[in-house]
C-alpha cells in the first residue's frame, strides 16, 4: 500500500468540494454584497429618487421589531417571498405580490436592503408576509391580529401572542402593548416589497 | 512504478473474509475497551436528547393542530418550539450519536486505539453545554429564525471547537493505520469529518456577515441540504456497508461501485440546496444547478442501495434475527425514499406547489429522523455489546423499539406528505380564503401528534436498554440478544438464520 492514499484521499476530497463552495457559494455571495441602489430615471409615485429607498422600508423601531419577529420564530411560519408566476400563484393572491396587482411583483433582492439574511421562511402554515405593511394599515388593526386573530379570522391557525401584551390596570379586559409588540407592529407595517423598479434593470 | 499492492490486488483481497485469528480477537477486544467511556457518553447523551426533541416534537405538533393552548405563555408557542425541536434533533440527537459511531469505526478500521478519551469526554460535555445553552436562548427569546442556526451567533463557534477537537484523532489514526487496506467505510468518515467544519463555518461566517441577505437565506438552505449529504448520508453509507457485509458474512458485492458512488456524491452533493428557494430572490441559475445536482445524486443512492441488497442476496432470513441490521437496512431504504422525494420536489412540475407545505418539512424530518437516525441506531445496536463487553438485555424491547419506531416514522412521513400536498393544493387555489389551508391540512397534524407519541415510547424503551448497558446490567453471554430467537441460543445471527 502507496504510503500517499490518505493524502491523495483527502486531497481529493478537498478539491470536489471548494469547487461548489466556490463557485456556488463564495462568488455570488460577494457579487450580491452591498448591492448598489439604482437611481430612478423617470419620475414615481412617491417621489422616491432611488431603488431601495431605505425611508420606504423603514417604519418607526422596525429595525428592533425584526428581532422580535426573529426571537418568535415567526419565520417558521410566514414566508417573505413572492415568487414569480412560472413557480406559483403567490402573485395572483390579493394583496401578496403588492398594494394592488397593479404593482404586484415577485420579491428581489434589493427589497430585503435592511436586513442581515432575508427571513424568506420554513413552511407557509400562516400568510405570506412580504407586503402585510399593504394589507394591514394601522397599527391597532395590527395589534388586533396579534392579540386576538380570531376575531378576525375565525378560522386563523394563529395563536394570540398574549405574552407581548399585559392587562390594563385601569379598564378590564384591554390590552396594553409592550415595547416588544409594538416594535413587532413597527416591522410588520414596514413590510412593503413593492418598490417600483427602475426603468433601467439592474 | 507504484510501491505496494495495485488497486486491483487490493480489490481482490477485499473480496475475501478471511476467519479472524486469536490475535486479531485479543486486539479488536483492546481496540473496543479503549472506545468504551467516550463512546458510551455520546450514545447515552444523544439518546437523552433523542428523548427531549421527540417530546418538543410532540409538543410543537400539538400545538400546530391547537394553537389557542397556553397561549398566555411565551414559551409553549410553536415557534420556539418547533426550532428547539429542530436543533436539538439534529446536534443533541443526531451529530453527538453519528460522533460515537465514527469515533468507534474509524478505531476499529484502522486498528488503532482511541487515545486520549479523557479529552474527548470533556470536549463532549462542551458540546452538551453550548447545546444547552443554545436550546435554553431559543426558549428564552433569543433565537434568529434561521433553520439550524437559530441560536444566538457567539454560541456556533463553541459548537465548532469543541466538534474539531472531538475528531482530531480521527485523520492521525487514519493515516497511522495498522492495515494497509483503505475500506470504503472509512473514506465516507474521512468525507464526514473533513465537511462538517467547512460547512458550519462557512454558513456561520456568511450568514451572519449580513452583507447579501437573500444569498445568504439561500446559504442556510445549502446547509442544511449540506448537513444531510455530506454529513449524515456518508456516516450513513459508512455504518451500512461495514454492518451489512459484516452481518451477512460476505464481502461488499461490488467494491468497485461502491467507490464510483463514494466520489459521485463527493463531486455532486455541494451543489445542491439552493433549490428550497426556488423561484426565490436569488438568481435563476443557483436553484436550477441545485436541482440538477439532487437528481443526479439519484446515482449515488441507488446504487449503494442495489450493492447492498446484491451484498445480501439470499440471506433475507437475517432480517428476522440481526437488530443492527434490520435497522441499517431500513435506514437505507428511507434514505432511498429520502432522495427521490428531493429529487422531485426540487423541480417546478413536482415541488411548485409542494413549496413551504408540509410537505417539505416531512422531507427533513425524514433525513434527520428517519434514514440517519435508523441506521444509527444499527450501529449502536452492534457497537454497544462490544465495547461493554455484554448483550443487550431484552430480544422483545429491541423489537418494540424497531416497531414503534417504524410505525411512528412511516406515519410521520405519510401524514406530512400527504398533507402537504392537500396544504399545497389549497395554497395552489390562489382565489379561495387562506385558511382553507390551514384548516384541510390540520387534520393530518391530528396524525402527526400521535406518531410522536409513538416515538417517544419507543425511544423511553431504547434508553431504558441503553442505560442497563451503560450501568453495566447487560447480559453477560456468550451468543448475542437476537430478535427472534432465545438469547443467547445461537452464537451469530447468521447462525440462527442458518446459514452457516
Amino acid at each position: 500500500m502507496n504510503s500517499k492514499q490518505p493524502t491523495q484521499l483527502i486531497v481529493g476530497i478537498a478539491i470536489a468540494f471548494a469547487v461548489p463552495w466556490i463557485l456556488l457559494v463564495l462568488v455570488p455571495y460577494i457579487q450580491h454584497s452591498n448591492l448598489e441602489p439604482i437611481p430612478y430615471e423617470e419620475d414615481v409615485e412617491g417621489g422616491y429618487q432611488e431603488y431601495p429607498e431605505r425611508a420606504f422600508y423603514r417604519v418607526g423601531s422596525s429595525d428592533y421589531g425584526r428581532e422580535i419577529y426573529a426571537a418568535e420564530g415567526c419565520a417558521y411560519c410566514h414566508t417573505q417571498m413572492i415568487r414569480p408566476t412560472y413557480a406559483g400563484p403567490d402573485m395572483w393572491r390579493p394583496g401578496w405580490g403588492g398594494r394592488d396587482q397593479e404593482t404586484a411583483r415577485e420579491t428581489r433582492p434589493r427589497d430585503y436592503v435592511l436586513e442581515d439574511v432575508a427571513l424568506l421562511g420554513y413552511q407557509r402554515i400562516g400568510q405570506d408576509l412580504s407586503n402585510v405593511g399593504h394589507r394591514i394599515t394601522t397599527p391597532e388593526l395590527m395589534h388586533k391580529h396579534l392579540s386576538d386573530p380570531k376575531s378576525i379570522d375565525p378560522n386563523s391557525g394563529m395563536p394570540a401572542y398574549l405574552h407581548l401584551y399585559r392587562e390594563s390596570p385601569y379598564e378590564e379586559g384591554k390590552l396594553i402593548p409592550t415595547s416588544r409588540a409594538e416594535a413587532l407592529v413597527d416591522y410588520l407595517l414596514s413590510l412593503k416589497k413593492d418598490q417600483p423598479l427602475p426603468a433601467r434593470k439592474s | 512504478m507504484r510501491a505496494g499492492p495495485s488497486r486491483a490486488d487490493i480489490a481482490n483481497e477485499l473480496m475475501t473474509v478471511p476467519e479472524p485469528t486469536t490475535e486479531d480477537l485479543q486486539e479488536r477486544a483492546e481496540i473496543d475497551r479503549s472506545t468504551r467511556y467516550p463512546i458510551m457518553f455520546f450514545f447515552t447523551s444523544a439518546a437523552a436528547w433523542l428523548l427531549v426533541t421527540t417530546i418538543l416534537g410532540f409538543l410543537s405538533s400539538l400545538k400546530l393542530r391547537l394553537p389557542g393552548l397556553w397561549d398566555e405563555c411565551a414559551f409553549v408557542t410553536y415557534g420556539r418550539l418547533f426550532p428547539m425541536h429542530l436543533n436539538s434533533l439534529v446536534y443533541g440527537w443526531a451529530m453527538q450519536a453519528g460522533m460515537g459511531v465514527l469515533l468507534w469505526m474509524i478505531a476499529r478500521l484502522s486498528r488503532n486505539r482511541l487515545r486520549h478519551p479523557v479529552a474527548i469526554i470533556v470536549m463532549g460535555h462542551v458540546w452538551n453545554a453550548g447545546l444547552t445553552i443554545a436550546i435554553l436562548a431559543i426558549w428564552f427569546g433569543y433565537g434568529t429564525s434561521i433553520p439550524l442556526l437559530d441560536f444566538p451567533v457567539w454560541i456556533w463557534p463553541i459548537l465548532m471547537i469543541s466538534y474539531i477537537l472531538i475528531v482530531a484523532g480521527v485523520i492521525p489514526m487514519f493515516r497511522a493505520r495498522g492495515n494497509p487496506r483503505v475500506y470504503i467505510s472509512e473514506k465516507f468518515i474521512i468525507g464526514a469529518v473533513l465537511w462538517f467544519p467547512w460547512i458550519f463555518a462557512t454558513a456561520a461566517l456568511l450568514i451572519h456577515k449580513g452583507t447579501a441577505p437573500t444569498v445568504g437565506a439561500g446559504i442556510g438552505a445549502w446547509y442544511i441540504s449540506n448537513l444531510i449529504y455530506f454529513w449524515m448520508a456518508p456516516l450513513a453509507l459508512a455504518i451500512a456497508y461495514y454492518i451489512v457485509p459484516k452481518i451477512a458474512g460476505r464481502p461488499i458485492y461490488s467494491y468497485s461501485l461502491a467507490t464510483a458512488s463514494f466520489w459521485v456524491l463527493v463531486v455532486l452533493a455541494g451543489w445542491s440546496g439552493f433549490s428550497r428557494y426556488m423561484g426565490g430572490p436569488l438568481p435563476a441559475w443557483m436553484t436550477a444547478v441545485s436541482s440538477t445536482a439532487a437528481i443526479l445524486i439519484l446515482l449515488a443512492i441507488f446504487a449503494t442501495v442495489v450493492n447492498l441488497f446484491l451484498t445480501l442476496r439470499g440471506c433475507s432470513k437475517l432480517w428476522e434475527y440481526s437488530p443492527s441490521l434490520r435497522f441499517t437496512v431500513f435506514g437505507m431504504l428511507l434514505l432511498l425514499v429520502y432522495a427521490v422525494l428531493n429529487a422531485a420536489t426540487s423541480t417546478y412540475q413536482f415541488g411548485g406547489d409542494l413549496q413551504f407545505t408540509h410537505f417539505l418539512a416531512g422531507k427533513d424530518i425524514l433525513a434527520f429522523y428517519g434514514f440517519f437516525s435508523m441506521t444509527v441506531f444499527g450501529a449502536i445496536y452492534f457497537i454497544v455489546p462490544r465495547v461493554t463487553g455484554a448483550e443487550w438485555p431484552s430480544g422483545a424491547r429491541i423489537r418494540t423499539h424497531f416497531w414503534f419506531s417504524t410505525y411512528g416514522i412511516i406515519t410521520i412521513i405519510v401524514t406530512m406528505l400527504v398533507g402537504g400536498i392537500a396544504q399545497g393544493g389549497n395554497l395552489a387555489e390562489w382565489d379561495q380564503a387562506f385558511s382553507v389551508s390551514f384548516v384541510n391540512s390540520s387534520a393530518y397534524v391530528v396524525g402527526r401528534t400521535v406518531a410522536w407519541a409513538l416515538i417517544i415510547y419507543s425511544n423511553g424503551v431504547f434508553l431504558v436498554q441503553l442505560a442497563q448497558m451503560y450501568l453495566g446490567k447487560g447480559r453477560k453471554s456468550e451468543g448475542p440478544t437476537l430478535i427472534h430467537a432465545e438469547p443467547g441460543a445461537a452464537p451469530s445471527a447468521r447462525a440462527a438464520a442458518g446459514l452457516s
